[in-house]
């Protein structure tokens, strides 16, 4: 049986990523009746690291040290990109507001004071971030300009997969003072794990206390221990911080293949957040068939067994790429799903990607997208905003190849926050 | 000083008629060496068709090349079973085909001695319910489905089993020849950049394409031209049997099972060099619009992989490549001046038995060795390890994988225990194991998500059993990334494009896998 429901808000926000996530959130601090519909889902192939701006230019193939410099070069040579509608003050306001958000809802992170992070990866190379979840927050200081050189160990659990120590190791061994790589067995793991199957095995004492007297007899032969980021799916930090305590090494954990913990740990906070603060999240709801009256939107929310008519005065489109669904590649062209939005792309399929998987220069496929003004509104094929009320944020913007740009999680944040403070203002201008 | 093998005969190229001729000379009891610049099969014999011709698609064209098809083809199902598949071929016409063409097709096979049965175009349907409903015409031929992974790499072992040997990332970079002889070869480890000299009796070349390049090394010249064929796997089997457009030869008018995918080509197109090679998106779009029109649900069909080979042709050709003969070529350079040098190539993949025979005919009497080709009638034996080539070999046929097995390729589902047997395979040869060298022993990263998370699998599995030491491990991965990509960039629109998003996110937008490491703060 179809079950059928009328709904109505100001902001209808699309989309459960990270822009979306942030949207709504932002929405909710500044008391617009909102909802959210979307797949939280997605957020767990991110890997909780939230960048800035880790490398710019990107034939340079390495990172910039100091976010804000790249910044500026970003925006003079390509005022297309998203960042080139907000300035430094406003991203580093957007990066502290994700931070309290999250910190509410229980989850800590680590945000820079300025300068790129270095953050080791389980493939034993190293990433630039800007902010980190906390548990991975003292590995970034065994790296950077005035870093003295210590030892580490580096852990790996039997049965999770794509994660060797040695492998990290060997990446490793030419940065530090000394890598020691060992793996850990927790009793009851006969061949693989899954990585949240083993987080949530960690908020097991017993698990800790065998993981604990493997890692003792290293506690004197290295400065701090790195481990998978599996340090628990709730309480992360205090269980890291129970560890701390019972090995006397200081912990840090290491980002890898998804399904990622870091990212079960984000979706879990933006969704506790989401409830604390009255938005109304539709999850799993699939959003299509927008109509505009000249004042409000009404869209159609579909499940399997739910029709909703949603009706709202503005929408965030926060649906993001390829693996969102947001943008959908025809063998002709690529498409936007919903609204069927103009998609700024390279005139030919030929000219998407490039013959070198690695290449410097990034994919052109990846800066198509959605192009908008400066309010972050998507334009017509004139260069007019589509309507007064509709933005687009994340990754399905234009010209953003947050791949190589090392820009993720910023260009969503940032975007989604003045995307909304805009639609809060024009619409409070505009009386209610 | 540089380190000297001698052996009686050198052979030059990995693939199939190379490790042919190593296994065949091993059985006769010759020393022989085989080097290969990459790794087995780099050249056509790893981006072909995969058909094991019946001779019919010939018959128009070149009905002695035909005839050789038909003997090898039957010759070939007996003693190598376990790298064919007996699938049956159709031959089927669509409205528009040469009708003339189609009266003759039945004529011209019975000349060659080639079966053919006539089918009713509804019967033909049925057997393969994804045909055209439009088909005016359509025909029953013997055509096979042939593993080349699996041939090479059971021919070497073959050899490897008699005292062969094989050296793989070793590149012949020249021939030192004293008068009308070569008296040794230089020879590059490509992966070590350290040289040595390889002194033989004979050196045979088998090196395809790149014969023009080997022979101009002993200052012999072999005018050759290349032509390109491009090849797209579809995610699905989508037939049993080969199908064939009943036509003369023409784009994309073959579509081969392979396991449990189907494979469509080809193309054909001049290309200057046969290196650098990969499939472009205009070609994939032709070969699905042309081979929708035999197949329609090929328009629609998700791929999973796009490849392209090279076919040498020897002597500049007439307009359509295809016209020019694929018999194969065997030149003896004692009438260039070079008495002890053999350059065999050309040909078909379905011929390789023959080519390797003839070739070690010439080769043992230039040494003044009386003897006898054996395979013609000993079995190839299947040895351990070299089953995981075939896609989804592990879901049907009795293989050793128990379903509780750590999974390293969800997709191909490859356990870990196949990639130690093939790990230990490589051992054997004295090689170096990396992820392209296992890529191309297994299914592992051929499946849907192109090797986003079973490469990464894989490699820490390998640094975990000391397979692997140091920062060599990210290397192979960036070479295994760049080569997948090859057969994966002209495929990536609808879901294929998302798995691939997904992948560059991990790779490079976590992993950071462009980036030059050392630079990094
Ligand atoms: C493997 C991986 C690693 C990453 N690593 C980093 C990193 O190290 N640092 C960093 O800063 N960022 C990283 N990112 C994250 C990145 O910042 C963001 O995930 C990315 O920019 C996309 O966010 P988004 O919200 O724009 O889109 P998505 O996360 O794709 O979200 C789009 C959402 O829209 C929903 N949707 C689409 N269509 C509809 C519809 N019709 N109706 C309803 N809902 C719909 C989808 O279900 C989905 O929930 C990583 C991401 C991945 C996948
Ligand atoms: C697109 C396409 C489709 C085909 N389809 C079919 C089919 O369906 N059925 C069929 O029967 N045949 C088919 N063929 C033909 C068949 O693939 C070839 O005839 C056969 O594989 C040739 O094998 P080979 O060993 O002679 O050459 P190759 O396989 O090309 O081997 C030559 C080897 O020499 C190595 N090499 C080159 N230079 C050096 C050097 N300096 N030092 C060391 N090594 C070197 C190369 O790396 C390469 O591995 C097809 C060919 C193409 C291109």
């Amino acid at each position: 049986m179809t079950e059928y429901r009328k709904m109505d808000c100001d902001l209808l926000v699309i989309g459960a990523g990270m822009a979306g996530m942030v949207a709504a959130a932002r929405a909710a601090s500044l008391g617009i009746r909102t909802i959210l519909a979307g797949n939280s889902g997605s957020l767990i192939f991110v890997s909780g690291m939230m960048d800035y701006l880790g490398v710019y230019p990107m034939e340079a193939r390495k990172s910039v040290a100091d976010p804000a410099l790249g910044l500026a070069g970003l925006r003079a040579a390509e005022p297309d990109h998203p960042y080139g509608s907000v300035d430094h003050e406003q991203i580093l306001q957007g990066f502290d507001f994700v931070k309290k958000v999250l910190g509410k809802a229980g989850l800590a992170y680590h945000l820079s004071g300025g300068r790129n992070l270095s953050v080791l990866t389980a493939m034993g190379t190293l990433k630039p971030s800007f902010m980190v979840p906390k548990t991975m927050e003292k590995g970034t200081r065994l790296f950077g300009e005035t870093a003295e050189k210590k030892s580490l160990l580096v852990i790996d659990i039997k049965g999770l997969q794509g994660f060797s120590a040695r492998q990290v190791a060997a990446g490793m061994e030419h940065r530090l003072a000394r890598v020691i790589p060992v793996t850990v067995e927790i009793p009851g793991i006969s061949q693989t794990i899954p990585p949240i199957v083993l987080a949530q095995l960690f908020e097991d004492p017993k698990v800790q206390e065998a993981f604990v007297r493997q890692v003792l007899a290293f506690s004197d032969k290295v400065d701090i221990a790195g481990m998978p980021a599996v340090c628990g799916v709730h309480n992360s930090l205090g269980i890291q911080q129970r560890l701390e305590n019972l090995t006397g090494l200081p912990l840090f954990e290491i980002p890898g293949l998804p399904p990622s913990v870091p990212g079960l740990r984000l979706k879990n906070a933006f969704e506790t957040s989401l409830a604390a603060s009255g938005v109304t999240f539709l999850s799993n709801v699939t959003i299509k068939d927008p109509v505009f009256n000249g004042k409000k939107f009404t869209l159609t929310g579909s499940t399997d067994n739910r029709e909703l008519s949603i009706s709202a005065g503005g929408v965030v489109l926060a649906t993001g790429r390829f693996p969102g669904n947001g943008l959908h590649a025809r063998r002709e062209r690529i498409v936007e799903t919903i609204f069927h939005l103009n998609v700024h792309q390279p005139v030919t399929r030929s000219l998407w990607h490039g013959t070198d998987f690695l290449t410097r220069q990034g994919h052109l496929v990846n800066r198509a997208g959605i192009e908008t003004d400066k309010d972050f509104r998507p334009l017509n094929k004139r260069g007019a905003p589509v309507f007064d009320h509709l933005y687009a944020v994340g990754s399905i913007l234009a010209h953003n190849d947050w791949i190589r740009l090392k820009s993720g999680a910023g260009v969503c944040l940032v975007s989604a926050c003045a995307a909304v403070d805009r639609f809060h203002k024009r619409r409070s201008k505009a009386g209610p | 000083m540089e380190k000297t093998i001698e052996t009686q005969v050198l052979v030059i190229g990995g693939g199939a008629t190379g490790t042919g001729i190593a296994r065949d000379l091993s059985l006769r009891g010759v020393r022989v060496i085989l080097i290969e610049k990459s790794d087995l099969n780099a050249g056509a014999s790893g981006a072909n068709h995969g058909l094991l011709h019946s001779g019919a698609r010939y018959v128009h064209s070149d009905i002695e090349a035909a005839m050789e098809c038909r003997s090898e083809g039957l010759l070939l199902k007996q003693i190598a079973p376990h790298c064919i598949e007996e699938t049956g071929g159709l031959f089927v016409a669509v409205p528009g085909d040469d009708e003339a063409y189609i009266a003759d097709f039945p004529g011209m096979c019975e000349r060659a001695g080639i079966p053919c049965r006539p089918l009713d175009v509804k019967d033909a349907g049925q057997m393969e319910p994804c045909l055209s409903p439009l088909l005016i015409a359509a025909f029953e031929v013997a055509d096979a489905a042939i593993d080349p992974f699996k041939l090479s790499i059971e021919n070497m072992n073959h050899s490897l089993a008699q005292g062969g040997k094989y050296s793989n990332h070793s590149q012949l970079k020249e021939f030192i020849r004293k008068d009308r002889k070569i008296i040794f070869a230089r020879i590059l480890d490509t992966k070590t950049n350290e040289t040595s000299r390889i002194r033989a009796d004979i050196y045979i070349s088998a090196t395809g394409a790149w014969a023009g390049f080997v022979a101009a090394m002993a200052g012999v010249d072999i005018p050759m031209v290349y032509s390109k064929g491009s090849l797209l796997v579809t995610g699905q089997r989508m037939a049993t049997r080969v199908i064939n457009r009943l036509r003369q030869a023409g784009d994309a008018d073959i579509l081969v099972p392979g396991g449990v995918v189907s494979i469509i080509g080809t193309t054909s197109l001049r290309v200057k060099s046969p290196d650098n090679i990969f499939p472009s998106v205009d070609e994939v779009d032709l070969i699905i619009n042309q081979g929708k029109q035999m197949v329609p649900d090929l328009g629609s069909r998700r791929y999973i992989r796009a490849y392209c080979g090279v076919r040498p042709l020897i002597g500049s050709g007439g307009t359509d490549d295809r016209d020019l003969s694929r018999g194969f070529c065997l030149l003896d350079h004692a009438n260039d001046g070079v008495e002890n040098f053999i350059t065999i190539t050309g040909g078909k993949l379905t011929t390789f038995r023959l080519m390797a025979e003839k070739t070690s005919d010439l080769a043992c009497e230039r040494l003044g060795l009386p003897s006898v080709c054996r395979t013609r009638y000993l079995a190839l034996p299947q040895t351990e390890g070299s089953g995981w080539t075939e896609p989804g070999v592990s879901l049907g046929q009795g293989s050793s994988f128990h379903g509780r097995e750590e999974m390293m390729c969800e997709c191909e589902m490859v356990p870990a225990s196949a990639i130690d047997a093939i790990v230990a395979g490589i051992r054997k040869n004295r090689a170096v194991p990396d992820l392209l060298s296992i890529a191309l022993r297994s299914r592992m990263g051929k499946g849907p998500c192109q090797g986003s998370s079973c490469s990464l699998r894989v490699l820490s599995h390998l640094y975990n059993r000391g397979e692997i030491t140091g920062p060599q491990g990210v290397d192979g991965l960036r070479r295994f990334l760049n080569e997948r990509w090859k057969g994966e960039r002209a495929l990536l629109w609808g879901t294929s494009l998302a798995q691939s998003s997904l992948k560059e996110m991990i790779h490079c937008g976590l992993f950071c896998l462009e980036l030059g490491q050392g630079d990094l703060p």
